[in-house]
């Protein structure tokens, strides 16, 4: 993507939420809002409430995970039937209970762990130089417009100045 | 926490990392000993054989499933603290939870040696698990050691990936803070890790759905190995009290090891802002809520078996208190599980950090005394007269017992020295976020 990026170092949290509904108001859509921590108030501003969809990998792990359980315990008592006396069935739900519980948590972990790292982008080593600045896992939050023209430039750092921003940064789009 | 800032958290943090003291270096220098002691006493029962081991016929469990229930039970306050607590939001877990899962793992890791060292020809310990093999001989999924090969192994790969999880931001801010070589490792360690809103946001969201799965995990582990005894016939362990007897019991002895290792740490690193009295205060209250379920459950084993009028069940627990062989075993288990555990009722004593380390680990050496008196008793007086045994360990059971706390501590330390042991992300979120708002008013 072509175009200038703007990149805001804000030391105060209001200030930074103030900023990006200000850039969600105006319609911009290629931005970055980085923090230090999880901050719940931010992710409402940009996300407006919308569910992650790891939750998708999560229930689809479990249900795989349980059924592959509950098939492997009965295959394997199938494909070598021991006859137990006491007319005890081959297939037995109450023992494999606890195979399917078992098998359950460690998929639906799996896979949310694969939903993680596929949404988040995971190992993030190619993301745009801008967000490496060390101070945004320390005490600032970050707030970065990308592909922005020479006006427009000049018309944020006016707007996010007066929001509080304590350094503006212009330089042109690295990758990412 | 009040007046605290980001940047100080992850300065007070970070800095105990990398740089090791002569206290620390003797330290580790003597739990890598304890541990090549108990490398030397496995490599001799390997050579001479399970005859080195005291298995007395019939008392085929002895040492090595006492201690590897006690190093599973250890394992589950970590988890319990970091998931369980943080579904119910208590603030108190966020500044112990990180050493606490780390306990967890490492515990787990010091748990998963016993099986194979009990079983003697340890080469051959992937037996344990299901493979495609041309006899298509296969395990048997009824057996309740069966699920106790997933419910552990299952138990440490969730507590591992919760635990790296919870890492990444934090390895992000060591990544900052460090130059070279150590820059680059923690770069590849955090994933490339940014705080950028769409990683907090799938992160989040993550987190809860592995914090609600490894919460049943807790309390389903100490159940399954629970039915590793309650499953079999033998008198004193055919019971449905199991389950829950041995999950209080896991939490118990948990907790009480949090206190015996952060209170050192708490001082040692001068912590007192993040672990101090508010947090071992509230280790103790857990202690003693499961102390008194244990309590509980002590006594209401002898009352069944005496209610039961089932004179080998009533037998078993009569030997246990009265026998030559094993009673000072079970006053052991009492005084130390029962007893000493009462003086936290008392606020000041519970809040006395002298007092809070001597109880903690007398706790820890009461749980271990607690599963030794359930394996080797029941063992060494079955139904049969002429079966009764004295089981006796042998200085290689007793070596290797001590080279698993040797063995657990080098990882501890290693630990933390390399990575963030309390979290700084969820700390940041304790303290109140940098507002101009507030800097305007107080102006």
């Amino acid at each position: 993507m072509s175009g200038m990026t703007l990149t805001a170092v804000y030391g105060h949290l209001d200030c930074m939420i103030d900023s990006v509904s200000a850039v969600k108001k105006a319609g911009v859509t290629d931005f970055v809002a980085t923090s230090p921590l999880p901050r719940h108030d931010l992710e409402h501003v940009i996300y407006e409430g919308k569910p992650s969809p790891v939750r998708w990998f999560t229930m689809f792990g479990a249900i795989f995970g349980g059924t592959l359980g509950f098939a492997l315990a009965s295959f394997t008592h199938l494909n070598w039937p021991m006859i137990i006396p006491a007319g005890k069935p081959l297939v037995s739900v109450p023992a494999f209970l606890v195979i399917t519980f078992e098998s359950t948590v460690l998929w639906g972990c799996l896979f949310t762990l694969v939903g993680l790292i596929v949404n988040c982008r995971l190992p993030g080593f190619g993301l745009q130089k801008e967000l490496e600045d060390r101070r945004f896992s320390d005490d600032k939050f970050g707030l970065i417009l990308n592909g922005l023209s020479a006006a427009q430039v000049e018309q944020w750092k006016k707007t996010l100045h007066g929001l509080g921003a304590q350094e503006l940064t212009v330089t042109e789009r690295s990758h990412g | 926490m009040q007046g605290l800032t980001y940047g100080a958290v992850t300065r007070d943090i970070l800095r105990p990392l990398f740089k090791p003291s002569a206290a620390y270096l003797g330290l580790l220098g003597l739990a890598l000993g304890i541990m090549a002691w108990g490398g030397y006493c496995w490599w001799y029962q390997l050579v001479h054989g399970l005859g080195a081991a005291g298995y007395t016929p019939p008392v085929f469990w002895g040492v090595y499933i006492t201690t590897f229930v006690f190093w599973i039970g250890i394992g589950h306050a970590g988890t319990l603290i970091s998931a369980i607590l943080f579904l119910f939001r208590s603030r108190w877990r966020t500044g112990v939870y990180r050493a606490a899962e780390a306990m967890t793992i490492f515990a787990v890791m010091t748990a998963g040696l016993f099986p194979a060292i009990h079983v003697g020809r340890a080469w051959n310990a992937y037996w344990l698990f299901p493979y495609p093999n041309q006899r298509e001989l296969w395990q048997n999924f009824k057996s309740p050691l069966m699920w106790d090969v997933f419910a552990v192994s299952t138990y440490f790969s969730v507590s591992t990936i919760f635990f790296y999880i919870g890492l990444i931001p934090d390895l992000a801010a060591v990544r900052d803070k460090t130059t070279g070589l150590v820059h680059k490792m923690y770069t590849h360690m955090s994933l490339g890790w940014r705080g950028t809103d769409r990683q907090w946001r799938h992160y989040m969201a993550a987190y809860g759905f592995f914090a609600a799965f490894a919460t049943p995990l807790v309390l389903s582990v100490h159940s399954v190995v629970s039915w590793d005894f309650a499953m079999a016939q033998t008198m004193g362990w055919h019971s449905t009290l199991f389950p829950p007897y041995f999950v209080g019991g896991a939490i118990f002895s948990g907790c009480a090891m949090v206190i015996t290792l952060l209170l050192p740490m708490s001082k040692i690193f001068d912590w007192g802002e993040y672990i101090n009295t508010w947090h071992f205060e509230s280790l103790a209250k857990m202690c003693l809520l499961t102390g008194a379920i244990l309590t509980y459950a002590y006594a209401v084993e002898h009352y069944i078996a005496w209610y039961s009028d089932n004179p080998y069940e009533w037998g078993i627990f009569v030997y246990r208190a009265m026998g030559e062989e094993y009673a000072w075993v079970f006053y052991m288990m009492v005084f130390c599980n029962c007893l000493a555990p009462l003086v936290w009722w008392k606020k000041s004593w519970r809040q006395n950090w002298t007092i809070l380390f001597i109880v903690s680990i007398i706790i820890n050496v009461g749980m271990w005394f607690e599963r030794y008196n359930i394996i080797a008793s029941s063992l060494a007086h079955q139904f049969d007269p002429m079966s009764w045994v004295h089981y006796t360990p042998t200085w290689v059971e007793l070596g290797i017992m001590l080279g698993s706390f040797g063995w657990f501590f080098v990882w501890f330390l290693l630990f933390i020295k390399v990575m963030p042991a309390v979290a700084v992300a969820e700390v940041k979120e304790l303290i109140r976020p940098p507002l101009k708002s507030d800097e305007e008013a107080a102006a």
